[in-house]
């Protein structure tokens, strides 16, 4: 197992405001798996998915990554987990404007001070072929484009886990499906585990695994592993 | 991460170039500053050792209680003889140099009435003259003369041209025989150089008999520092001897000590600019952080460390730091030649060869450039290093309330109570005019700070009463304009807040002025009672006591009465202090001195100061415990003591006296002061009277046009003229911080403009015209230049009141006039710093707006 949550809570607020986003969570997360995550607005997902890479924090629960526990870990733990584990694709790109193509999905690297592995990223470049684009600036490139150098970004420092919250969100349905194909195919050849947050039923079934929220409840798991349906206050 | 902050840097051009100029302009001051006083300061030092470069040794008057117009006690001709007399002295000269001296030019005016001085020199021998002809020869006889170049150029006299020179002795017409240059150059520093026979200058200075220094040329082989310790034994009190180079180092630290005050002053309007400057980096920076949490987020989550975040912050500001400082840097260059075009236009012509650059200014420039800019930008960098990786992924982010945040209200009260309390210590408790003068500016650089953080919350209040005429006048423009600049207080706070330092200085500076205006003319209505005043046509400086006596002979005048002035050492009191000399018999009908309790029964306290008598001002009486009948010893400049008693305390609401008076008889004799500083006159029946005026100012025309006659409304005038010309100098180096300030408007506007993109376009999509979006964005400089405006008055009241408080007698005038002209100046400021914003944002497209992420 990659990413292991252990019975997750989250709640926002205090008091008669709460808002009790998560009320017990527990799933886990294979090498090499495509899970999609659905469920109606306001269920839960992204909580989730924050409280899964370190984005968040539970109000109780744990969550292992690699198997290190990363609940309670600090600033510096956690940039360090997000340099070496961590990729993220975000719905709305998330370029930076000011850098070419190639640049930012060398950004990872940079940022890490790492030297990039040349092959690695000519393969990963190749897979989302971009090679005629690489010197272009975000604001020369169309969403698809754009959001192709988000995979690759993701992609380039080798993480254990990619996270992604609605990478087709802002895409037409022809883009949408080039992005998936995408995605399915770094799992497929890569071995890349991920994790993808979306509300359209057509994005889910690229997907292996497919877990539905309700109500900060897990509802369904299509591999109907390792989660409780229900799991009942008071009892962990 | 680096090339991030870089290029971010560069897709924002605008931004950057304002941002760096905040800092620019100070920085210019202060590289300017250093340009322009080393080039005069070399070029001193240049013209000293050339004139001193024959003489192996000097003998000249100890300077320690030197006049203010660097008037000392001439040499006896008898130490020249003893001079010669020395081993290893193969010649010695005593030679006069004047300062007291006028020439005359071609309109019958002195040739300087800016206050270069006039100097009156002898010829020396060739063994020692370091003055060369450029054209004609060196006066030979009485009734020839010399003149530097450079005067002679601007008056457009020509060899064989009649001059005419005043000193001591009378006005007198020579014959100009020769052009003179000194080390190359044909004027020293604009002053008017007039060269005399020695027996001719002796005379016209009144120094018959007597020398300003004695130059002295050793035997081949002898050490000039043997020399001058041989030449100490035989000098006497009262002088000292140097070497030749020792004295070309002196007269040049002389000079750099002079100038040290003036660059100073300029240094500190740098300082003011570079602190207004930091204002608008910081806020800057503060906007920017904010509408980039996203990208930070973005970064975080891509791997960066905050350490990462708060260095990329940091290496903008360096960059903008080290592009503005360069900048400044090179603006200063430029600027000391106009500095010194400027003095020029004054009269005063400093000497210089070439622009001096040391490494001090460069190092110091960049240095203090960088590090204000760094400074103003590490707060904001560390609320960078604050935005959560999770922002990323959110939408409409807003920064985490900081602790920083949360504690600013109480920070700020407690900054500014910090602040008025150094103010109050600097004014009222600290002794020392350093200390007293750092701890108050100190105290002003607090207190505006700790304003500035307070102003958050006056802006709504502020925004409501100067926004709601506008309001009115401008219908929903003016209010949309009103709710945008309270919509982010503590942006439009800092805006403000730049502006504040300037009008509060502005009008501190106009406050105080009026004040001094007010008390001289207090001072001479209640002090004079005279009707006419003889003084230097220069505005100061002494002169010959012969014009008094002339005036006297003009029927209509009654009573002459002197003021003369030394300095001297008070025993057991440190520092020099002024002491004035009168004529006992006649003071009282011209001038009014209270003389306070308690008196010596049956004496006049002023009309009989006996000869070892000493008067004490109230006040200085009071600060050193003196009482009627004490003791006090004053140093001599001849080194000396002149021990006197306390014969009575009074009160000068006048205060052209002074705090320490005695008898010009006493003067003369001890202190060898034989020139007048004021004349006062009384004229008969006590009345002003034109005709005798008339009188008096044609018998000075004649024979003695150093010296002018003035009626106590002139007298105040001219006091008053020279206080407004200084205030205007301030106020163009105000205008520096001013111009500053309002790039920082600048600035904000258009990037809440960037901001506010989307609301923008939908204005213009719901029917608003170009005209209606400019004036919103007009208004909204202006709201905020105005808050700037009124907080800036509000401080500039305040510590004129605090500051005028602590000088004794000092008269308080508002001058209601020119406040309500700043008021709208910055308005109209505001006006000024909207036109770029207010065109970019008409410019927006529509549909791009409305698109825009
Ligand atoms: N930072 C937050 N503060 C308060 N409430 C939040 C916060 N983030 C999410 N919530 C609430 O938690 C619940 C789950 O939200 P989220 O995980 O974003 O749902 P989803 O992604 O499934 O739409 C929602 O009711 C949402 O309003
Ligand atoms: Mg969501």
């Amino acid at each position: 197992m990659i990413v292991t949550a252990t019975d997750i809570k989250r709640r926002y607020g205090a008091g008669e405001a709460a808002v009790e986003a998560l009320r017990g969570v527990s799933v886990a997360f294979p090498k090499g798996e495509f899970t999609a995550i659905m469920g109606p607005s306001g269920s839960g997902k992204s909580t989730l998915m924050h409280i899964l890479a370190g984005l968040d924090r539970p109000t109780e629960g744990s969550v292992l990554v690699d198997g290190t526990e990363i609940v309670g870990l600090d600033d510096n733990a956690l940039t360090q987990l997000r340099r070496d584990k961590l990729g993220f694709i975000f719905q709305s790109f998330n370029l930076l404007p000011v850098l070419t193509a190639e640049e930012n999905i060398l950004l990872p690297l940079s940022i890490a001070g790492r030297d990039p592995d040349r092959e690695w990223i000519r393969r990963l470049i190749e897979t989302v072929g971009l090679g005629d684009r690489l010197t272009h600036r975000p604001a020369e490139l169309s969403g698809g484009q754009q959001q192709r150098v988000a995979v690759a970004r993701a992609l380039a420092s080798r993480p254990s886990v990619v996270f992604a919250d609605e990478p087709t969100g802002n895409l037409d349905t022809k883009t949408s499906a080039d992005i998936l194909t995408l995605l399915r195919r770094s799992v497929d050849e890569f071995g890349q585990t991920i994790v993808m947050v979306t509300h359209d039923p057509e994005s889910a079934s690229v997907a292996d695994r497919l877990l539905v929220l309700r109500d900060g409840l897990l509802a369904e798991d299509s591999a109907g592993v390792a989660a409780p349906v229900v799991a009942p206050a008071g009892q962990a | 991460m680096r090339r991030v902050a870089l290029r971010g840097l560069l897709a924002r051009k605008t931004r950057l170039a304002l941002t760096a100029l905040a800092v620019a302009l100070g920085v210019m001051l202060i590289a300017g500053t250093y340009v322009f006083t080393d080039t005069i300061n070399s070029s001193f030092d240049r013209i000293f050792s050339v004139s001193l470069q024959k003489i192996d040794v000097v003998i000249t008057p100890d300077t320690d209680l030197s006049g203010d117009d660097g008037t000392t006690v001439p040499l006896d001709a008898s130490l020249l003889r003893k001079a010669r007399a020395v081993d290893g002295v193969r010649t010695a000269e005593g030679s006069v140099s004047d300062q007291n001296g006028t020439v005359l030019g071609k309109d019958g005016k002195p040739v300087s009435q800016q206050g270069a001085p006039m100097i009156i020199a002898s010829l020396n021998g060739p063994a020692f003259e370091s003055l060369n002809v450029a054209d004609g020869r060196f006066p030979k006889t009485a009734d020839e003369v010399a003149l530097d170049k450079g005067t002679a150029d601007k008056e457009g006299f020509k060899l064989g041209a009649r001059i005419s020179v005043q000193g001591v002795a009378p006005r007198k017409r020579y014959r100009l025989v020769g052009l003179t240059t000194i080390g190359g150059v044909p004027s020293l520093g604009g002053a008017a150089f007039a060269t005399l026979t020695l027996a001719e200058a002796q005379r016209m200075t009144g120094k018959q008999g007597r020398f300003d220094a004695i130059d002295i040329d050793g035997d081949p082989g002898v050490d000039p520092r043997q020399l001058t310790a041989r030449v100490r034994q035989i000098s006497g009190r009262g002088t000292v001897v140097r070497t030749g180079r020792q004295e070309a180092q002196s007269q040049s630290d002389d000079i750099r000590s002079n100038l040290s005050f003036l660059s100073t002053a300029l240094l500190a309007f740098g300082g003011i600019s570079l602190f207004v400057g930091a204002f608008i980096i910081f806020n800057t920076f503060s906007i920017t952080v904010a509408q980039r949490a996203r990208e930070f987020a973005l970064l975080r989550t891509l791997g960066a460390s905050r350490r990462q975040v708060l260095r990329s912050v940091l290496l903008e500001g360096l960059a903008i730091g080290v592009l503005g400082a360069a900048a400044g840097l090179g603006l200063g260059i430029a600027v000391a030649s106009g500095l010194r075009a400027l003095f020029k236009s004054f009269g005063i012509d400093l000497p210089s060869s070439g622009t001096v650059i040391l490494t001090r200014t460069i190092t110091v420039s960049l240095i203090v450039g960088i590090l204000v800019t760094l400074i103003a930008c590490v707060v904001p960098a560390l609320r960078a290093t604050r935005v959560p990786p999770v922002a990323a992924l959110r939408e409409g982010v807003a920064l985490p309330e900081t602790r920083h945040s949360r504690l600013a209200f109480p920070l700020a009260l407690v900054l500014t109570a910090i602040g008025v309390a150094l103010l109050v210590l600097g004014l009222f408790v600290a002794s020392g005019a350093t200390s007293a003068l750092s701890l108050t500016g100190a105290g002003a650089a607090v207190t505006f700070l700790g304003v500035a953080l307070l102003s958050p919350r006056l802006v709504p209040p502020i925004a409501s009463l100067v926004g709601a005429p506008l309001q009115r006048l401008f219908g929903l423009t003016g209010r949309l304009a009103r709710e945008n600049s309270v919509r982010q207080p503590g942006r439009t706070a800092t805006t403000a807040a730049a502006l504040m330092v300037g009008v509060a200085l502005v009008c501190f500076a106009a406050i105080f002025a009026a004040g001094a205006n007010k008390t001289i003319a207090d001072a001479v209505d209640s002090g004079l009672r005279g009707q006419v005043i003889l003084q230097n046509q220069a505005g100061f400086g002494a002169f010959t006591p012969a014009a008094g006596a002339a005036v006297k002979q003009i029927p209509g005048v009654e009573v002459v009465s002197p003021v003369r002035g030394a300095t001297t050492r008070v025993q057991g009191i440190s520092g020099k202090e002024a002491l004035a000399g009168i004529d006992p018999a006649g003071f009282q009908r011209v001038y009014r001195l209270t003389v306070v309790k308690p008196r010596t029964p049956g004496r006049n306290a002023i009309r009989d100061l006996p000869d070892n008598g000493l008067l004490v001002e109230t006040g200085y009486a009071d600060d050193h415990k003196l009482k009627l009948g004490d003791p006090v010893a004053l140093k001599t400049p001849r080194n000396g003591l002149l021990r006197v008693k306390v014969s009575g305390i009074f009160k000068d609401k006048g205060q052209l006296v002074g705090s320490l008076v005695v008898s010009n008889r006493v003067l003369q004799q001890q202190f060898g002061v034989d020139r007048d500083q004021l004349t006062f006159i009384g004229l008969t029946g006590g009345r002003e009277n034109p005709a005798v005026k008339r009188a008096i100012d044609a018998r000075l025309a004649r024979d003695f046009p150093q010296v002018e006659a003035r009626t106590a409304a002139q007298f105040t005038q001219d006091q008053r003229d020279q206080i407004n010309q200084l205030l205007g100098l301030i106020y163009a180096l105000l205008a520096l911080t001013v111009i500053v300030a309002l790039f920082g408007i600048v600035n904000t506007l258009v990037l809440s403009i960037t901001e506010r993109t989307r609301e923008l376009g939908m204005l213009r999509a719901v029917g608003t015209s170009r005209r209606q979006v400019k004036a919103m964005i007009r208004l909204e400089a202006v709201i905020t230049a105005m808050i700037g405006g009124v907080l800036g008055i509000v401080l500039g009241v305040g510590l004129s009141l605090l500051v005028t408080r602590a000088i004794d007698d000092f008269s308080i005038a508002f001058p209601v006039g020119t406040l309500v002209v700043v008021l709208i100046a910055s308005g109209v400021a505001g006006v000024l710093a909207a036109i770029l914003p207010a065109r970019r944002a008409a410019r927006l497209d529509v549909l791009e707006a409305l698109a825009y992420e």
